[in-house]
């Protein structure tokens, strides 16, 4: 088209050889320096020679991966590295990552875009647990179903996803968006026991069912447009009209006392 | 024949520290008093491993403590992704050796929490526990409530030296002014003890919990008539006596550390320990099971900065139960190899991690013979902690105490000196290897 | 290690042997400070400040409600995580660090000893466990006894011989140094939900907090012990207790010490000197509390300063951190212990956008800064309550410098220029003033000296730090940065820290008092007690006492009783 500049491109392939999960163990490999960030300006050989965990020894990424590099980038934005081969035991992907894209070709372990800054994450296929874990920004569709803790916060904390947009077509186990502070969620199927627990702040959406969301929550909002199964411990306000449809808003959690009961339920 | 006073059970989390043996030829002929029927079991002795065995070609072969201390090493020092499992069993001096090598072997280390209590350490990291030492109870509560735990079954001698049937400074009359609560899905022999039985459906703990924070809050108009199979009159008759009392109590077992929302049932039990806590003096306590379950959990935090669960195969720690725990990382086929110490996966781990145990190299140290050691391709014997080795434990509560050795052994090696044995091997394969 | 060890062209500042900033040649054999070496490895400090190894008068390091705060907070375990190397095990944690950590950063910031600031007694081998996996660090732990059912009962009998014998056989019983006083009267009060101030009567017990104080004090003083009673006041953290604070320090006005020291040292006073009624009013009243410091001979201080940030409080203050979990709303961990005394954890924010906090903040400053005679200051954090240890450069920076108190004065609230007097404050320390309240008041007043520690006179432990600074320097980073990873940390005549980085880490000495009494009034002592044990402990009488297992490198400092 006239006067519109061919957009750079930069897209680095990662199959992980079939010898690292051939053993009697499959130990995985810790994916965390392999994002777009910190693979930009490096050549195929200097990424080859990235040292990357796999149990406790650092191996060069060549002898974990088969890699192959085509195009240019201008910067971290414009790379996106693919990821192919048996992902349920390679963890960490796009952990951390600030800029670029990801595509990750199969079903992957734990830790997905977890601490996302920026970028987009492609999960073609199921996600393992804490996918999205204490996120700050960025995009992440898992294209399967995700594990529990969904955008979580890591043990202790008291601040889970801050930013960021995520989606999962599939379902989603226990615990999504625990202790929430900001961000967005979508699952477009069910979400199991919990969703949303210590919410404060940020929005889930639900399309199917979900078991007991909102406990404890002091603030942030979620949405359930399939049954849900209540907590016993939520104030009916009123009916509400949502994008044309009916639903039932509650104010809760009131086991945290009326002060801190400032999180709002929408369901069915 | 003599007398030994002060003997400290190494059983369960109750760790009674006042019983009363006799001895004769280096053998325990009578205990006297303080133990249960199961400490007394084993004060008694049983059946035990003779000797250090290597499993080839399927066979068990008995051979030296060099032999089997040097192929442990080997086994460990070439795995990539190593477990060192174990360690409720026996006493702290082991327990801080078998950080050590977890760290310098680079290898992730786990207790028995991962599958019992764990939950309940997750539920603290979220919330805190307020809670006090077992003395507190016996001389102040008046208000004992046990959740989803059996001790008439599990800890025998728990209520008659602790809580409810014990008698303390302000609870000079026992039972008499004291109520017991039980909480559970069916009828066990606690709960025909109880003042207020309460039968709740399977897996609704954490709504009951929720329910009472919400009366106790003075919210009680927004819970519904039922909740988890308990009628709401009862749940504010419940809410009631906690009100009322000067000083309350939770007890809280495997019941709901495993079902539910699990350690999220623990985190609202807490949270409802502090809203009682807007009426009176409120406490909450897990019935921890093994005698040194805590200690590990202890010696592991202090050493690690994490509890349990502490992968250490990138140099430094990474806690993250349900990644790093050893069922979570079994059953992944995540580890070429494990050291079960003191403890008896076998029995008690889910059939999916057992499989991947049996694929692997698996190191056994046991003073006694259990399931595990059916598949266990080195097997080491070792003292049995507070009868033929002294050591540090800490009780449920998390009151430090000294096992004391009772007997001697002229052949057995105490456990602590097995996993050193194993290091110094292992430092020595390292020193030939030039790294 | 060699075993003659010539440090050379250092400037040293040794306050208990008066030695200002001389250019000194110091004599290393056998870990001791010697008169001459004949072939000895060289160290040339070339004009670098050289002290003695920090003495830490006051840190919660080693023990059930430390590592109750690691439990709970693995969130900051995640900071602070360093891997292991060749000499060093794994690290992490921030204002809870793991006891190899506590070690290394001490160390990095030249301290050679701590004193583990409350040991409760029917725990203390968890305190002693940690203790041994501390490493390079001398240590020692104060049993808390002023909450004991035993201490409530001799007070209210008014019978202090028997006090006496009671304190002996906890101090031995639990390996202990000396008489640790936290909220007397109060916390057992809490056991039922309760909270005393000074003047309330203990539930049951019908004693004072005050009645209580007074006793141990006079009780102590039956032995030649090291130390004083170490008293954290009642009230602690509450606007407008610090008359409260200075009526307690009132109460051992007419008791003479054993030796050259006062009769009580008060804790972490930044937090007992709150004025105002409520948090809106809240204001400093240092003011008050140094007029009396600089007025009275009978106390000492140490300062509990606040580093700004996150931390973690824990205190065996059991219903104040109980307060502090209702204004906040965190996770919240309780321990009370049966007979004796509580705990209570709970993380908090210090921030400079907070008023209160601002003011808290300077309060420590305004202690050291008002206070005329260094030799009654101490400097502490009171770690982790008001921050973290690893914050102390921070606050000597603050001290030498004025132009640094005035760019953060510019950070934190406005509400300091209203509310506390900090700015109006010129008075820099100086290096030697530096030195007096790190390790040689602290040694002093501990009864360290005289056992090596504090100071680098012949005989001393050859325990030393080599800052990588001039005595010159003016610069607030520069020295900031110089106090917190020394050039040369030199323990028992070995070089443990070089250039910053640990070097070697071998395993420190627990020291701990034998106070000896009469035998036949521990005997009478003994008959009640050991009915409480038959009665009431849920452990025996004969399983209490730390074993010799616990200690692998024993100091004992024998107390005999007074003539």
């Amino acid at each position: 088209m006239i006067g519109k500049e061919e957009k750079k491109m930069q897209t680095i392939t990662l199959k992980l050889k079939d010898s690292v999960t051939s053993g009697s163990a499959q130990v995985p490999v810790e994916a965390d320096v392999l994002t777009p960030d910190q693979l930009f300006g490096k050549s195929e050989a200097e990424i080859k020679a990235v040292k990357v965990w796999w149990g406790n020894k650092q191996e060069n990424a060549g002898d974990l991966f088969d890699v192959s590099v085509s195009g240019d980038a201008g910067s971290a934005d414009d790379v996106k590295i693919v990821f192919e081969g048996n992902l349920k035991r390679v963890k960490r992907i796009g952990a951390g990552m600030k800029a670029g894209e990801i595509e990750a070709r199969g079903d992957v372990d734990m830790h997905v875009g977890a601490m996302m800054e920026g970028g987009r994450v492609v999960v073609k296929g199921n996600a393992n647990c804490w996918a999205g874990g204490e996120m700050h920004g960025g995009e992440l569709l898992i294209e399967g179903d995700a594990a529990a803790n969904l955008c979580a916060m890591y043990r202790g904390e008291e601040k889970g996803m801050t930013g960021g947009k995520v989606t999962v077509n599939g379902s989603a186990d226990e615990l999504v968006g625990q202790y929430m502070a900001g961000g967005e969620i979508l699952i477009k199927g069910n979400a199991d026991r919990l969703a949303g627990l210590n919410m404060k702040g940020g929005k889930i959406t639900i399309e199917g069912d979900a078991d007991i969301p909102g406990a404890d929550m002091t603030g942030g909002e979620i949405t359930v447009k399939g049954t849900t199964e209540m907590m016993p411990s939520f104030k009916f306000v009123e009916t509400a009209a949502v994008d044309g449809a009916e639903y039932k808003k509650y104010l809760g959690d009131f086991a945290m006392g009326e002060r801190k009961a400032k999180g709002t339920l929408y369901v069915r | 024949m003599a007398e030994i006073t002060d003997v400290v059970c190494s059983l369960c989390g109750c760790v009674c520290d006042d019983i009363v043996v006799e001895v004769e030829d280096n053998k325990v002929t009578k205990v006297k008093r303080g133990a249960c029927s199961v400490g007394k079991s084993k004060l008694l002795g049983h059946e035990r491993i003779k000797t250090p065995m290597l499993r080839e070609n399927g066979e068990l072969k008995e051979v030296s403590y060099d032999e089997a201390i040097k192929k442990a090493a080997e086994i460990l020092y070439k795995s990539r992704r190593p477990l060192l499992y174990g360690w409720s069993s026996t006493v702290c001096e082991a327990d801080r050796v078998g950080v050590e090598l977890a760290e310098d072997l680079g290898g992730v280390v786990d207790n028995t929490a991962s599958v019992c209590h764990g939950p309940s350490v997750l539920a603290i990291q979220d919330v805190g526990l307020p809670s006090c030492t077992l003395g507190e109870i016996k001389n102040r509560a008046d208000l004992i409530i046990y959740w989803g735990a059996n001790p008439a079954a599990a800890h025998a001698n728990h209520m008659k030296r602790y809580s409810y049937v014990s008698k303390g400074f302000w609870t000079a009359e026992g039972k008499k002014n004291k109520k017991l609560v039980v909480v559970d899905v069916r009828q066990t022999m606690t709960s025909k003890m109880a003042d207020v039985f309460l039968q709740i459906e399977q897996g609704k703990d954490y709504q009951i919990f929720s329910a009472l924070r919400a009366i106790l809050r003075g919210h009680g108009d927004v819970v519904p008539d039922n909740v988890g199979g308990i009628a709401k009159e009862q749940l504010l008759e419940v809410a009631d006596m906690v009100k009322e009392a000067k000083f309350g109590i939770t007890f809280f077992g495997m019941g709901v550390t495993h079902t539910g929302a699990r350690h999220n049932n623990i985190v609202n039990a807490i949270q409802f320990t502090r809203a009682a806590h807007l009426f009176g003096k409120w406490s909450i306590m897990p019935m921890r099971g093994h005698y040194n379950v805590t200690g590990f959990n202890q010696v592991c935090c202090w050493q690690t900065g994490f509890p349990f669960s502490v992968d250490l195969t990138r140099g430094y720690p990474w806690y993250n139960p349900g990644e790093t725990s050893s069922t979570d990382l079994l059953a992944r086929g995540d580890c070429d190899s494990a050291l079960i110490i003191a403890s008896d996966p076998g029995a008690h781990f889910p059939g999916a991690a057992l499989r991947h145990l049996a694929k692997i190299p698996v190191i056994q140290i046991d003073p006694f013979a259990n399931p595990t050691t059916e598949f266990a391709d080195v097997i080491i014997p070792s003292t049995i902690s507070g009868i033929e080795s002294p050591g540090g434990v800490y009780r449920m509560d998390n009151i430090p105490l000294r096992l004391r050795k009772i007997l001697d052994t002229d052949y057995y090696i105490p456990d602590e000196e097995i996993v050193e044995r194993i290091m110094e091997e292992v430092r020595a394969l390292r020193a030939k290897e030039g790294e | 290690m060699a075993a003659e060890l010539l440090i050379r062209n250092g400037v040293v500042y040794d306050p208990i042997n008066g030695v200002k900033g001389e250019k000194k040649d110091i004599f290393i054999r056998d870990g001791k400070i010697v008169e001459s070496v004949s072939n000895p490895k060289v160290i040339d400090a070339e004009g670098r400040v050289i002290m003695p190894g920090g003495v830490d008068i006051h840190a919660h390091v080693a023990g059930g409600k430390v590592n109750s705060g690691r439990l709970m907070r693995p969130e900051d375990g995640r900071k602070g995580i360093e891997p292991k190397t060749k000499v060093c095990r794994v690290q992490s944690g921030y204002s809870v660090p793991n006891t190899f950590a506590t070690g290394y950063r001490y160390a990095r910031m030249g301290y050679t000893f701590v004193m583990e600031a409350a040991m409760p007694p029917l725990a203390a081998r968890h305190t002693h466990e940690e203790m041994i996996d501390i490493p390079i660090l001398d240590n020692a732990a104060m049993p808390l006894i002023d909450n004991n059912w035993m201490t409530l009962e001799y007070i209210k009998s008014g019978n202090t011989d028997l006090l006496a014998a009671y304190i002996a056989w906890m101090i031995k019983a639990t390996k202990g140094y000396g008489v640790k006083v936290v909220n007397p009267g109060g916390t057992e009060a809490w056991a039922w939900g309760k909270n005393c101030n000074l003047h309330d009567t203990v539930p049951y017990f019908d004693v004072t907090p005050a009645e209580i104080v007074k006793g141990l004090a006079e009780a102590t003083e039956k032995f030649e012990m090291p130390h004083s009673i170490h008293v954290h006041t009642n009230m602690l953290g509450h606007p407008g207790n610090f008359e409260v604070t200075t009526d307690t320090y009132d109460l051992v006005k007419g008791i003479k010490p054993y030796r050259d020291r006062p009769a009580m040292h008060a804790t972490h006073t930044q937090f007992h000197a709150y004025g105002g009624t409520t948090w809106k009013d809240f204001e400093s009243q240092a003011t008050h509390i140094t007029d009396y410091v600089n007025a009275n001979d009978h106390v000492s201080i140490d300062i509990g300063s606040i580093v700004l940030g996150d931390t973690t409080t824990m205190t065996a203050d059991g219903p104040m951190e109980y307060d502090l979990y209702q204004i906040t709303g965190r996770k919240w961990t309780n321990c009370d212990v049966e007979l004796e005394t509580g705990s209570g954890i709970t993380p908090f924010l210090y921030s400079g956008k907070s008023p209160v906090n601002t003011i808290q903040w300077a309060i420590g400053q305004e202690l050291a800064l008002l206070i005329k005679d260094p030799w009654k200051v101490a400097l502490t954090t009171d770690h982790p309550n008001a921050g973290p240890f690893i914050g102390y450069p921070i606050i000597i920076s603050m001290l030498m410098s004025k132009k640094r108190r005035d760019e953060l004065a510019e950070d934190v609230h406005k509400v300091i220029f209203d509310r506390t007097v900090l700015p109006s404050i010129d008075r820099e320390y100086d290096l030697y003033e530096i030195a007096i309240i790190t390790r040689g008041m602290t040694a002093k007043t501990l009864g360290l000296a005289e056992h090596g520690k504090g100071h680098l006179g012949v005989g001393a432990d050859a325990d030393l730090a080599i800052y990588d600074m001039t005595p010159e320097e003016r610069d607030a980073g520069k020295i900031q940065k110089a106090f917190l990873n020394t050039k040369y940390t030199i323990k028992a005549g070995e070089i443990v820290v070089k250039d910053g980085e640990v070097v070697a880490a071998p395993p420190g000495k627990t020291i701990f008092v034998t106070p000896e009494c009469e035998q036949s009034l521990m005997d009478e002592m003994l008959v009640t007690l050991k009915d409480k044990f038959d009665k009431y402990y849920s452990v025996t009488f004969n399983n209490y006492p730390v074993q010799d297992a616990y200690l692998p490198n024993p100091y004992e400092i024998k107390a005999p009783m007074r003539g």
